[in-house]
């Protein structure tokens, strides 16, 4: 490869723009999450393995990961759950109903985070419209306690993450051949069995960067905990905000952001090679 | 081994009638060919065989029972598409099996039928790869032996010589053809290749507009046609206006054609018009004067195996004629024409 491949040539500015804004930052931060702590400014000037050492050893920052990891695990589970009938359906529209469908589905993304989440608030209020919604139906006799619960940070994170799921796995179910199907049928196959054998396995080019997108963007949220999950409960990226901003102790929380990044990784890497051989047999 | 009726089938979509009234009958062990253009309705009618589509009309029955409210994984079908619909994230050896896997029999029986029949497709060896890393002639034996190996009651096959290239064409009919004829299985087989329907089949139904036009053994369908739109389904054919049809005797009549007079057999009862169908094969060029017609050579192209010929009669209907490979004939040479008269054919002029 020289200068003069074409190929390379053309990749020069997506190479720049990622080493500028993402290995440099990067590479800064780690090497901020083993700088001491400063006295008067944020860092000092020597460095230390003593923030990891903290969080290792800290059954808190356990807890507070585990929490970020399992509460995007549960976004990804309902978002697939919820996105896949939707992609179902889009799949079969044609039209001017697929177009009407894809604006649906992007709907959430078509406001602003601050926006969507004070509306989220106003809905799970006490005596908000979701409760009088409830209490009207006769289903609750006393209006529920929902705001600053880990389920609305749950609920509201998937309203939000449907579209990433629902746009791939909605293309993959376009690709599979309707001969497919019959084929299947003619075979033998009940529907729940095409569905099982044939059109899960075939969807899940689709599935796989669905809930990679989802899970990546769940771990990492961090507005939507802050405003709907209150004081209560943590989560890494309330934390390592609170570090950064709140108290300045940027070794610290770089270590946390760290720490994320890499679990997020590790749960990323391991989903991967557990579906590598489906991933290999469906891809088109 | 089951045989098969299809009655006064039917099927509308919105403003289109896509079948109108297509009637069959396959005895057990047939092998029954579709034939027809696009939009015939010939892949229709293998629909509704198949179950999937739903006809709006008529019935079908297999061994007297009809079927049409048996759902499309109940009716034990074996189904060859086209495009083959091989399951591309299973083995070969898995799309094979699957079936057998849905009967939930003992995995040492799928494997040792799953075996056998690749076998017998010449697809030993090939288990364990994927349909993507393997030929589209293999590809399609695979589409054969996963519906074969269900010991279907009846076989469908959508044009499935379609994709392949000419020599594989040629090899895998002929494997088609031996498997039906060794199992016994009674087959309907969809193609728009008149050479295909000849040589495979037991009997030919030559569809038009959502009917079945002719439904007859081939060498019926090819030399005796019951209208012009068969006849030129079949092969390559001269049809010549008659003037003053009188009949003779049990389908034979006596026509003047392009200024000859002729005695010849056709479809009974012709009442109207009618046109009188000479293969190519049929004719034989002669001295000029000498034959049953006169005319001028317009084109010759000699074609190795055979010379063919266009002549252009008196009246200026033109006849195709293949002659003799060694035979002179120049363009614009005067040359007569003569009929085998074992194969000339009257038909009714009925709208194309």
């Amino acid at each position: 490869m020289s200068l003069r491949n074409p190929k390379l040539f053309l990749a020069i500015p997506a190479i720049a723009l990622i080493f500028v804004f993402m290995i440099l930052p990067i590479t800064n931060m780690v090497d901020m999450s083993f700088r001491t702590p400063g006295q008067s400014d944020p860092f000092g000037d020597d460095y230390t393995t003593m923030h990891y050492d903290r969080i290792v050893g800290d059954a808190y920052y356990w807890g507070v990961l585990l929490r970020s990891l399992l509460t995007a695990g549960a976004v990804t589970l309902l978002c697939l759950l919820v996105s896949y009938p939707i992609a179902w359906h889009m799949s079969k529209a044609k039209g001017m109903k697929a177009v009407f469908l894809y604006a649906c589905i992007a709907s959430p993304l078509m406001t602003g985070v601050l926006v969507r989440n004070f509306g989220w608030m106003i809905a799970a209020a006490l005596n908000g419209p979701l409760n009088e919604f409830l209490l009207g139906l006769g289903i609750i006799q006393q209006p529920l306690r929902l705001l600053f619960t880990q389920g609305l940070v749950i609920l509201a994170l998937v309203h939000v993450f449907v579209p990433f799921m629902v746009l791939p796995i909605n293309n993959a179910l376009r690709n599979i051949s309707p001969t497919l199907i019959e084929a299947s049928t003619s075979m033998g196959a009940t529907r729940r069995q095409v569905f099982r054998d044939i059109i899960l396995p075939l969807s899940f080019p689709g599935i796989y960067p669905g809930m990679i997108l989802v899970y990546v963007l769940a771990v990492a949220a961090y507005v939507t905990p802050a405003l709907l999950g209150g004081q209560m409960v943590s989560y890494m990226p309330t934390l390592i905000i609170g570090e950064l901003t709140g108290t300045f102790q940027w070794p610290f929380g770089s270590a946390l952001a760290i720490v994320l990044s890499v679990s997020t990784i590790l749960v990323v890497g391991l989903f991967t090679a557990l579906t590598a051989r489906l991933m290999e047999r469906s891809k088109a | 081994m089951a045989t098969v009726e299809v009655r006064d089938l039917r099927k509308r979509y919105q403003d289109f009638l896509a079948l109108d009234g297509v009637s069959l009958k396959a005895e057990s062990g047939q092998l029954v060919t579709l034939l027809g253009p696009s939009g015939c309705g010939k892949s229709t009618t293998l629909r509704c065989l198949a179950g999937f589509l739903e006809a709006n009309g008529g019935d079908i029955t297999v061994d007297g029972e009809s079927i049409l409210s048996t759902p499309a994984n109940r009716r034990g079908f074996g189904v060859v598409f086209q495009n083959y619909a091989l399951f591309p994230h299973m083995t070969v050896a898995e799309n094979i099996g699957y079936g057998l896997k849905l009967q939930k029999l003992p995995k040492s029986e799928i494997e040792t039928r799953v075996k056998d029949v690749m076998q017998l497709v010449r697809l030993g060896g090939l288990g364990d790869r994927l349909p993507r890393e393997i030929s589209g002639g293999q590809q399609q034996r695979v589409a054969l032996a996963r519906a074969l190996v269900l010991k279907p009651k009846l076989l469908l096959l959508d044009e499935p010589l379609a994709n392949l290239d000419a020599r594989l064409r040629d090899e895998v009919r002929w494997l088609i053809r031996d498997l039906q004829q060794q199992s016994g299985i009674t087959a309907f087989y969809v193609t728009h290749d008149q050479s295909e329907a000849m040589a495979m089949s037991d009997m030919v139904a030559v569809m038009k507009q959502g009917r079945v036009a002719q439904f007859a053994t081939p060498r019926e369908i090819y030399q005796k046609p019951v209208e012009r739109y068969v006849a030129d389904f079949t092969g390559e054919a001269n049809f010549i206006a008659c003037s003053s049809v009188m009949s003779v005797g049990e389908a034979r009549y006596a026509v003047t054609a392009a200024g000859a007079s002729l005695e010849v057999a056709g479809v009974p009862e012709i009442t109207g018009s009618a046109e009188l169908l000479l293969r190519p094969e049929a004719l034989e060029l002669t001295a000029p004067a000498a034959g049953t017609f006169q005319g001028t050579v317009t084109k010759s192209a000699f074609l190795g195996a055979a010379l063919h010929c266009e002549i252009a009669l008196a009246d200026g209907s033109i006849l195709k004629l293949t002659a003799e490979p060694n035979h002179q004939v120049e363009t614009g040479e005067e040359v007569g024409i003569a009929i085998d008269h074992s194969h000339t054919w009257l038909m009714p002029e009925v709208a194309p």
